[in-house]
């Protein structure tokens, strides 16, 4: 690519020099020249820029040195200039490189540091999420095993019930991150089949079932969608994660809504809230890792981020957009594949 | 139960214990295939993540000379074995970590199942009485019509009634060995049965989807 933008910028040089030569004078096709090594130099390393100026001066020679049209020399001034054509070049291209290496390394340590925050920011989170429930579940287990005799039925009930709520919050939790990390290593393979959403739509939900009993859930999924061909587990995370998401931000009663719409050849999955809009937040971070809404209301700031890498490996696209009248969309999509043949109606009258 | 973790053997065993069953404990897949043989246990609950071999084998070995309910215990990256298992012939997964009590319950939907007659009884959806031997269907004594493929794949559910009948197991029975991969096919003649069985249709109580499994058809909805 540099070499054959080398040819194009010497020959673009010789055209231009010959249109004005007869008003200008020579040094000016030499500067013309000049100019062209600059600009490679810029852009190519200094292989390219060599080859460009080896050009350059050749042409030079040829086209506007007399005797014109050879490549003898008469007056030795020019060797000069053909040696600081030649010296441009290389200084320039040998500059340019070192600070495209410098670039180069600076882009290599932000992205240290942004590994860096990610880790911190899952350190910080583990702390936070998985020490509480587990300073419950230390403390409630031990006072059922050391104090048990002395604590009343109900009691030990209560304190049982907290360490079997607490572990569950807990594996929730380990299993996210388990998924993150899977999902980025690129280990897992989408096994796809032929999927009705609006079957798992209800599914989720019916599987959801108490967590979901704050809110009004509504599910508009016309049955006569087509089948996409999708990893049905993998995208069943999908709808639990933004349905959770819903759920945990809006205020109890509000109304969340399931929608799957055709749009072109794609489909489109939706779970809309009438729960006020995304506020601040810039809608392209609320899919990053770690991005919590809101300190107090929980979850490890994973579920978007999973979300996002499942629609990724589908092929598809997540985004969100605020809803007229003070609500929000999470929207996803997913392509349609013609449907194969249904098996023949005939044949089971 | 065929089980490595010795505590996790522990609170089962003082569950089960509870319950009046009788635990015969496997630590590892080659004790488990003997002991099945041994004890002829009622049920047998195979964990897939086991120290010497597959719990998938455990199971097939099992199949060889049994149709004892099995129950698996897989946990969550354990996807696709889980769907093996079930293909293996096991009749009902539950996914680690579990509450005792769901347990339980399965295991005692696979233990009525297995002194039901198969396939011999009607089956009672709400309203809704299935006559799968005469083949005949009514809401109330308003008769629904039904075609013989959806008989024949509502039969199969039948055979696994309250417990999971994988994809491949239904497309195999109702549609034959070469379409296996069709899933498709499920898809459409379950919507069907839905709209036929079902007072609503979108949130079905009878006829339930596994995500990413099979189906599982249970009476009491």
């Amino acid at each position: 690519m540099g070499y054959a933008w080398a040819v194009g910028a010497a020959t673009a040089c010789t055209l231009l020099g010959l249109a004005i030569s007869p008003r200008f004078e020579l040094v000016n096709s030499a500067m013309l020249y000049l100019l062209a090594i600059v600009a490679m130099a810029l852009r190519y390393g200094r292989g390219p820029v060599a080859v460009t100026s080896i050009l350059c001066v050749a042409a030079f020679d040829f086209f506007f040195v007399p005797p014109k049209g050879t490549f003898t020399v008469h007056d030795p001034q020019y060797w000069l200039t053909f040696g600081m054509m030649l010296a441009v070049g290389l200084i320039i291209s040998t500059l340019t490189e070192t600070v495209r290496k410098r670039e180069k390394a600076r882009a290599q340590l932000a992205l240290e540091a942004e590994t860096e925050r990610i880790r911190s920011a899952l350190l910080a989170s583990i702390s936070h999420d998985l020490r509480t429930p587990l300073a419950i579940m230390t403390g409630a287990s031990s006072s059922l095993a050391e104090r048990g005799e002395q604590l009343s039925a109900q009691e030990r009930g209560a304190l049982a019930r907290s360490v079997y709520e607490r572990s569950h919050e807990m594996s929730e939790l380990v299993d996210k991150v388990l998924q993150m990390t899977r999902l980025e290593s690129g280990s897992i393979q989408p096994a796809r089949d032929w999927v009705s959403l609006g079957e798992i739509s209800s599914a989720v939900i019916r599987r959801l079932g108490e967590r979901l009993s704050s809110h009004m859930i509504m599910a508009e999924v016309p049955d006569d969608l087509p089948l996409v061909r999708v990893d049905a587990a993998l995208i069943e995370q999908v709808f639990v994660n933004l349905l959770e998401n819903a759920v945990r931000h809006t205020p109890p009663g509000t109304l969340v809504r399931i929608r799957g719409q055709i749009d072109g050849d794609d489909l489109v999955v939706s779970v809309e809230d009438l729960g006020g809009g995304l506020g601040e937040a810039d809608t392209r971070n609320l899919f990053a890792k770690f991005q919590r809404r809101s300190e107090r209301r929980g979850g490890v700031g994973l579920g978007l981020a999973i979300c996002q890498a499942i629609v990724k490996l589908h092929g598809g696209r997540i985004w969100a957009e605020p809803l007229p009248g003070g609500g929000k969309a999470f929207r996803f999509n997913v392509r349609m594949d013609e449907v194969p043949e249904a098996p023949a109606a005939t044949a089971d009258a | 139960m065929v089980e490595d973790e010795p505590e996790i053997r522990r609170f089962l065993r003082s569950s089960f214990g509870a319950e009046n069953y009788r635990v015969v404990e496997s630590p590892n897949g080659r004790r488990g295939t003997l002991d099945a043989g041994m004890h002829k246990p009622d049920l047998a609950i195979v964990d897939l993540g086991l120290p010497d071999f597959d719990g998938v084998e455990v199971i097939r070995h099992i199949r060889e000379w049994s149709t004892m309910p099995i129950i698996v215990l897989s946990a969550r990256i354990q996807e696709r074995s889980k769907i093996e298992a079930l293909d293996a012939g096991a009749d009902d997964y539950i996914t680690k970590p579990f509450g005792v009590g769901e347990l339980l319950a399965r295991v005692r939907v696979a233990l009525r199942h297995r002194t039901r007659l198969p396939a011999g009884d009607s089956l009672i959806l709400g309203n809704v009485r299935i006559d799968l031997q005469r083949r005949q269907a009514a809401r109330g004594s308003q008769a629904i019509h039904l075609t013989p493929i959806e008989f024949r794949l509502l039969a199969c559910l039948a055979k696994h009634l309250g417990m999971v009948a994988t994809h491949r197991e239904l497309l195999r029975e109702v549609w034959g060995p070469t379409h296996v991969e069709d899933t498709h096919y499920l898809r459409i003649y379950m919507k069907q049965l839905r709209e036929k069985l079902e007072d609503d249709p979108i949130q079905p109580r009878y006829l339930l989807t596994e995500i990413g499994v099979g189906y599982r058809l249970v009476e009491e909805g």
